[in-house]
């Protein structure tokens, strides 16, 4: 990070190469959208080669990079530069979810997969911006309590109330799924 | 639901509690249903979205990023490592060599000019006599020997 800070290109697309995966997934999280994710991945790596300076060897990387990424969805979703795409009804055509290559010999399980990325994204899109983003670093990043309160500047007792309330919340969201929408489709088939 | 322990159900799964903290929820589970209830929901829930599939970023995304980072200006650091670098320092240095020599030189000779300049003026009465008297051989002939010219009737 600190020949990055330096102007050095080739540390740069190494960090890239990193790390381009956990903020494209990250802010596919946020907007729904895979060119809006990819744009502000785009975004959130070029903030981060030009403010590479203000990165102090003591911070944890990822906390930081985190930091710029959750601070610039979060202001672009504000300012209304991206609008969280609404996610279809279940069974609804049309929804670009990736589905791993080991599932296209399982449709079914291909379908209740995508059946529960939409209802996950539904759930998510109900919940407040922090909530949100505490649970998409938690859940899908990996990252613990300590360090996503460093990124939301938040104390961790307030971190671990945005995690359990986004965690039940889709819990909730994803048990109403499998005991109504899931199972009579499952009995037909 | 009631429960206080509630709120530390996500949290005892994640293994963010401490020791003593996760021992009360653990005791709290034996005898509270809902709370079980609610815990196997959430367990359930963290394990199924652990397998959901990742979003996969195109590799254009790669070439985007790293073409506007080349056309960004360089940060004043880099600038200042590029001139330093020896293939541009080593001939800047032979230049400026040069450029120093040949002030010096010119210096000198502007110096020495300036030197004659101010004894000319310092001895100007002397060399404009020296100028008066300045008298080629033949005229120095003509000196020693103008009586005798005289004697013979030539001016």
């Amino acid at each position: 990070m600190l020949r990055v800070a330096a102007g050095d290109t080739a540390a740069f697309a190494a960090l890239y190469d990193r790390h381009h995966r956990s903020v494209a997934r990250f802010a596919h999280r946020f907007v729904q959208d895979a060119g809006k994710a990819e744009e502000l991945t785009q975004d959130i790596f070029v903030k981060l080669f030009r403010h590479a300076g203000r990165y102090r060897a003591t911070a944890k990387f990822k906390t930081f990079l985190f930091r710029v990424a959750a601070n610039h969805c979060l202001n672009e979703v504000r300012r209304g530069e991206y609008r969280v795409t609404h996610v279809p009804e279940h069974g609804e055509e049309g929804q670009p979810v990736e589905v791993a290559a080991s599932e296209a010999h399982a449709p079914d399980r291909a379908v209740e997969g995508r059946e529960l990325e939409a209802t996950v994204a539904a759930a998510l899109e109900r919940l407040s911006e922090r909530e949100r983003t505490a649970f998409a670093l938690c859940r899908f990043e990996g990252m613990a309590y300590r360090d996503i309160a460093e990124v939301l500047s938040a104390s961790e007792s307030a971190v671990k109330s945005l995690i359990h309330r986004a965690t039940l919340s889709v819990a909730r969201a994803v048990e109403a799924w499998q005991s109504g929408a899931r199972s009579p489709a499952r009995s037909e088939a | 639901m009631s429960c206080t322990v509630e709120d530390e159900l996500t949290a005892y799964l994640d293994g963010e509690l401490s020791v003593v903290e996760s021992a009360r929820v653990r005791t709290h589970l034996a005898n509270c249903s809902d709370c079980r209830a609610t815990e196997a929901l959430l367990r359930r829930t963290v394990t199924e979205l652990a397998a959901l599939p990742a979003f996969e970023p195109s590799v254009a995304l790669r070439r985007r990023v790293l073409a506007e980072v080349e056309a960004l200006p360089r940060p004043w650091a880099e600038r200042m490592r590029a001139w330093l670098r020896p293939g541009v320092l080593a001939p800047a240095g032979v230049a400026l060599a040069t450029a120093a020599v040949v002030a010096v030189v010119a210096g000198q000779r502007v110096v020495s000019d300036r030197r004659t300049e101010l004894a000319v003026a310092e001895h100007y009465e002397l060399l404009s006599d020296y100028e008066v008297v300045g008298l080629s051989q033949d005229d120095l002939d003509v000196v020693e020997h103008l009586d005798e010219l005289q004697k013979e009737g030539r001016p």
